[in-house]
């Protein structure tokens, strides 16, 4: 410690150059966290599927839905326990929270930056398949027996401070899902949570409502969104998905079938193959970075050719001065490491709080971007091992060279 | 008893297949409390001969022995801890860290030391005001002069109470004024604080200082 000073005073001794060399430390550092952060939430929307349920879709793409009819023909192929069907709602709620369809224009008074991730379900078979979602017996059975009624999941029910009972009223943005008479009213019937320790990653940011409801209400024309199809033997997932497909293979709307994880990676996936993607751009810039900053402490050792010959002779060891050099360089990697974090939780942040953005991470069910501690202590560990790294080869330079040879280079 | 001992020393530098004798059995004998000069023409050895005896660097073959050690056969460390207990080495060129003090320069040695911070500050401001500059502890070596930063240097190697001050022409980057009172203090240490002082110097004035002169010519004692 008591070589602090000295090394600080060293890293002032050209701040406009340190002040750069940190900063790049901490675009590196930033953009691991931000990037890693990312994998990681994907990660744990992966872990947290089922192995036993199943994702019927429209094979040409998520956006077209597929036939009522499929549901009584999935229900029936060998393997299969139950089968729900699903829509997703996309609804946001309107500016005004106890809005009215006839308050004014009820699209322009949409706050699409409320917006969370809402679906319709086939409410007994859904909830019989998810067991990660909990809640007390008599409040399914008020969901089960109101049109209107919603279960909501405990996150979103703190973000908004619902409680049973409360009237909302939502608006969707896919025009099938719209009625004429201005947005869907719902009533909280039910809250629902989830054992974090059972069923880690399950996320209960999230709105489930009857999709009676919505099928009533937009003149009894809606298809299917998908199927979510729970299979007796999760062994037998690719030969019930290929026997579900096989039903619909001369049909208009032909199926593709596949896991909850599956499904749930492609969905995430249709950005590209974002984890080598991301995984690819850290790589990158950590290596650039190392470059940068080992040219850095090279440039500054030799420009100090003769300070560290005059620290030998007044008696500092060889591995004191090569030391000094790698501590220097840690320094600085621990300084932008500290600051990358930062801004990365700041980033964080930001993304899970500006709308338009926030909804795009909801809509691959991302809803909420946290810098894990992990995340955190390893962007800080990987600052500290580049310091390291980038140091080492100066200051074995540094080490090696003798006295007589850099003073006669003054 | 002598301080300095130099036994038949060589020193013999190789480029390539080329070898280059700078010292050539060289003995020389310096005792405790002398002020001995080297002089010489350049490139007669007198500066590697200086090294020999500051341990920063070692004889190809002889014996150097400073304070009862003998160098030539410390390894790395043990030279670098040689130097820190028994030599202070003063420069041409001062050689003081431009970032630091002239309090925290001449505290620069102390940091190898068990010392607290407030004792290692004490001991820096004795040696500031030994060399007459305790109202410059604060300033940088930019707001120095030549002469200055030179007496900053010479408290630099005092700090720790080193046996032998070796100094590489210490008058040579100075006008005549400041080597004039660079000298004194040197005669001061030499006389008042019994410093065995060995100096390489080209200025005959400077070398009229000392109690002994030697004299070098290609590698060996010319007297």
């Amino acid at each position: 410690m008591k070589f602090l000073p000295y090394l600080l005073k060293h890293l002032r001794r050209n701040w406009f150059r340190t002040g750069l060399t940190v900063l790049a430390m901490a675009v590196c550092i930033f953009l691991f966290c931000t990037l890693q952060s990312v994998l990681a939430e994907i990660g744990a929307l992966l872990d947290s599927t089922s192995a036993k349920r199943l994702v019927t879709r429209n094979s040409v793409s998520i956006v077209f839905d597929v036939p009522i009819a499929y549901g009584a023909r999935i229900q029936s192929v060998p393997g299969v326990e139950r089968v729900a069907m699903t829509n997703w709602f996309g609804g946001s709620l309107p500016a005004k929270k106890e809005g009215k369809a006839d308050e004014g224009d009820s699209s322009s008074t949409t706050d699409w930056s409320n917006f969370f991730p809402n679906m319709a379900v086939e409410l007994e078979p859904f909830f019989a398949m998810y067991p990660e979602f909990q809640m007390p017996p008599d409040q399914y059975q008020a969901l089960l027996q109101d049109q209107r009624g919603s279960a909501i999941g405990r996150k979103l029910a703190n973000k908004f401070g619902w409680k049973i009972g409360d009237t909302f009223y939502l608006e969707s943005f896919i025009p099938p899902h719209r009625k004429a008479d201005g947005p869907f009213e719902f009533v909280v019937r039910a809250i629902f949570d989830t054992d974090p320790v059972k069923y880690p990653g399950t996320d209960t940011n999230l709105m489930l409502f009857s999709r009676k409801y919505l099928y009533e209400a937009t003149g009894r024309r809606l298809q299917a969104g998908t199927y979510y199809v729970e299979i007796r033997d999760p062994g037998k997932a690719g030969e019930v998905s290929a026997a579900i497909d096989a039903l619909f293979e001369n049909s208009d709307a032909q199926t593709r079938t596949e896991t909850e994880k599956a499904f749930a990676a492609s969905f995430v996936a249709m950005a590209g193959n974002l984890a080598l993607l991301l995984n690819g751009i850290g790589v990158a810039v950590t290596f650039t970075i190392l470059l940068v900053i080992a040219n850095t402490m090279s440039i500054a050792v030799r420009e100090r050719r003769t300070e560290i010959a005059v620290l030998k002779t007044l008696g500092f060891t060889s591995r004191q001065v090569m030391g000094l050099v790698v501590a220097e360089s840690v320094l600085i990697g621990v300084m932008g490491g500290a600051l990358g974090i930062g801004a990365a939780q700041g980033m964080m942040w930001l993304l899970s709080h500006t709308p338009g953005i926030q909804d795009a991470l909801a809509g691959i069910g991302l809803s909420e971007l946290n810098l894990r501690p992990l995340v955190a202590g390893l962007g800080f560990a990987n600052s500290v091992f580049l310091g390291f790294v980038a140091g080492f080869v100066p200051a074995l330079g540094a080490y090696r060279a003798r006295i007589t040879d850099m003073l006669r280079t003054v | 008893m002598s301080m300095v001992d130099v036994r038949d020393v060589r020193k013999v530098y190789r480029r390539d297949a080329e070898e280059l004798v700078v010292l050539n059995g060289l003995s020389l004998e310096v005792e405790e409390g002398d002020f001995a000069a080297l002089m010489g023409p350049s490139g007669s050895g007198k500066s590697t001969l200086l090294n020999l005896i500051a341990g920063i660097d070692r004889p190809t073959s002889g014996e150097v022995v400073v304070a009862g050690t003998n160098v030539a056969r410390l390894d790395e460390t043990g030279l670098a801890e040689f130097r820190s207990h028994n030599v202070g080495f003063i420069f041409q060129f001062y050689n003081l860290i431009p970032v630091l003090t002239a309090t925290e320069n001449v505290e620069l040695p102390l940091l190898l030391t068990h010392l607290s911070k407030a004792e290692r500050r004490e001991r820096a401001a004795t040696a500031l005001k030994v060399v007459g500059l305790a109202d410059r502890a604060g300033h940088y070596p930019r707001q120095l002069s030549g002469g200055q930063e030179q007496r900053v240097a010479i408290a630099r190697a005092i700090v720790t109470d080193p046996k032998v001050l070796v100094a590489d022409e210490p008058t040579g980057d100075l006008d005549a004024k400041s080597a004039f009172e660079i000298l004194d203090l040197m005669q001061t240490l030499n006389r008042d604080f019994k410093k065995t002082i060995v100096m390489v110097t080209h200025d005959p004035r400077a070398a009229e200082r000392a109690h002994t002169q030697h004299h070098l010519e290609k590698g060996v004692l010319r007297d």
